[in-house]
């Protein structure tokens, strides 16, 4: 599958938390916007989607059922294969492959992927909080709320305390990823938060749950994003700086050790990423930069040891170690992230890493160019199970050439 | 609209009902495969292990070991009854000869929390019907 595919096209619209005076936008409208910015890109119609691929991604406000069919209703376009991305902050990646394989399969020669939330505007007993009737209803969470598990905050807390007495990290090592994530915000006009902090008030920042701060977790944003993958024959004709897919490798539901007792300082990215690598034919020193499902700062220090760009354990030093910005020796996050950039819903932050990826190898990143990049690693991270990170793990890799 | 929970209370169903029932009588049950023996936490419709479809409710020892905790001091999810038990401490729980669940630890001040303390379980009523587990030191 080797640069069999390739993106030619992505959007990602202005995000909003809903200050007073902003137009609220419906899921729909994002949807629409985020499309419309990925064609214009393309240089493509929606009418170039008839016959051929769309991809959706689940959002919290979808409001009725059949959504990806009813996302073609909305905009108008009839495809003969409809792809739906139900894997949280997994969806973007998952929908990618799947894209691939059908194009690949000669099913299909394009897909438009679209996936936008308004979480903000949530019909919600909790005014303010993304707390839909999927995510407080069921099995899932009838073990969980009751028991006193509040929300994915104290979940990946749990994680990380554990991480913490397995290992050795420090509040400063992972406070520098938060702080140069938002050092990339103030260089993105996309971004959410943009203003830049010091470590000093990241240590400051509020304790929600021990040991994970107020710094340590993502804005959440109402907005949508999308791309346009397509083979690779067709991308050369579309634009002349193709971004290829060179690997991907996926893994859910991963247990690293016993099912019942299982090891969670371990992320599927421990198999998914040398699957990506392996099809990409790139070794470490071949990518020249990682954009990671920065949900949380920690979560970017265990893909980063799962990938294999340390050993496990080894994670907080070499953030300590690397210069983290966009020009500097091991780049990550340079949009800001989730943690600065916004997290609009929990299916669509995937999103991110990959339009981020795909705007730096196409040279598109302007004041946070990674200078010569032809390489990069993405990542999808989706869903919380019961007492570990990650339900689905995807790691991709891209290439400005085939 | 209808008013949030203090405390989010589950929805019983029959899959789960000899869970809460055995925790309003003071017992702690989890499901074990008849074939490979394997505990499933929480319930499972199938042995995530063997896929044996005949899970049994079977009661378990109350004595554990925290696998991990976090202190929560802010309730997230707006069901205010936490408030008033501010900081809450929350745990990963390995149940002897059980399996792992998600459980809150009390009677223990925060700084004095460890991995790998030794807990044992008691039973709180949170319905007519239902009661839950919580853990203090043992």
């Amino acid at each position: 599958m080797r640069g069999k595919v390739a993106i030619v096209g992505y959007g990602r619209t202005p995000y909003s938390r809903l200050k007073p005076g902003e137009p609220v936008l419906t899921v729909d409208e994002y949807i629409a916007w985020a499309a419309e910015l990925a064609l214009e890109r393309a240089g493509m119609s929606k009418s170039d989607f008839d016959g051929q691929g769309l991809g959706v991604s689940h959002a919290e406000v979808a409001h009725t059922v059949n959504w990806s069919a009813a996302t073609a209703e909305n905009l108008g376009i009839s495809p003969n294969a409809l792809i739906r991305g139900d894997q949280g902050g997994c969806s973007a990646t998952s929908m990618l492959i799947r894209a691939a394989t059908l194009i690949e399969a000669g099913v299909i020669d394009r897909a438009l992927i679209v996936g936008a939330d308004t979480p903000l505007s949530m019909p919600s007993l909790a005014p303010g909080l993304p707390l839909s009737p999927e995510r407080t209803r069921g099995v899932f969470w009838d073990f969980q709320g009751p028991f006193g598990v509040m929300g994915a905050t104290a979940q990946f807390a749990l994680i990380l305390r554990r991480y913490m007495h397995e290992h050795q990290v420090t509040p400063e090592q992972l406070g520098k990823v938060a702080v140069t994530n938002r050092y990339h915000a103030s260089l993105n006009p996309g971004a959410i938060y943009r203003k830049p902090f010091t470590l000093q008030e990241y240590l400051d920042s509020r304790m929600l749950s021990d040991p994970i701060r107020l710094f340590d977790c993502v804005p959440i944003v109402n907005g949508g994003l999308a791309y346009i993958v397509t083979s690779a024959e067709s991308a050369k004709a579309i634009t002349d700086r193709p971004v290829y897919v060179l690997g991907f490798g996926e893994t859910n539901n991963f247990y690293s050790g016993s099912r019942v007792f299982p090891d969670v300082t371990v992320t599927g990215f421990s198999e998914s990423a040398p699957r990506a690598m392996e099809m990409a034919g790139v070794g470490h020193d071949d990518i020249d930069f990682l954009q990671p499902y920065d949900d949380y700062p920690f979560i970017s220090m265990k893909t980063i040891e799962d990938w294999g760009f340390c050993k496990k354990g080894e994670g907080g030093k070499f953030l300590e170690e690397h210069d983290l910005r966009f020009d500097g020796d091991f780049p990550m996050s340079t949009d800001g992230g989730q943690l600065s950039g916004g997290q609009p819903g929990g299916a669509n932050g995937g999103f991110m890493p990959l339009v981020e990826g795909v705007t730096q190898l196409r040279g598109e990143a302007e004041g946070r160019q990674v200078p010569n990049a032809g390489i990069g690693a993405v990542c999808g991270f989706g869903g919380i199970p019961y007492g570990r990170p990650g339900r689905s793990c995807i790691s991709v890799i891209l290439g400005s050439e085939a | 609209m209808e008013s949030i929970a203090a405390k989010p209370l589950p929805d019983i169903t029959d899959l789960t009902r000899p869970f809460w029932t055995a925790a309003r009588e003071g017992r702690l049950v989890m499901q074990k495969c008849p074939s490979c023996g394997t505990v499933n936490f929480h319930p499972k419709p199938w042995c995530i292990e063997c896929g044996d479809r005949g899970l049994e409710w079977t009661e378990m020892q109350t004595g554990g070991t925290v696998y991990s905790y976090t202190v929560s001091h802010s309730v997230a999810m707006n069901h205010l009854g936490w408030q008033a038990e501010l900081p809450v401490i929350m745990c990963l729980i390995d149940i002897d000869g059980g399996a792992r669940m998600y459980a809150q630890v009390t009677d223990v001040a925060a700084e004095d929390m460890q991995i790998g303390m030794r807990v044992k379980a008691y039973f709180e009523p949170i319905s007519e019907e239902a009661g839950i587990p919580k853990f203090r030191p043992a």
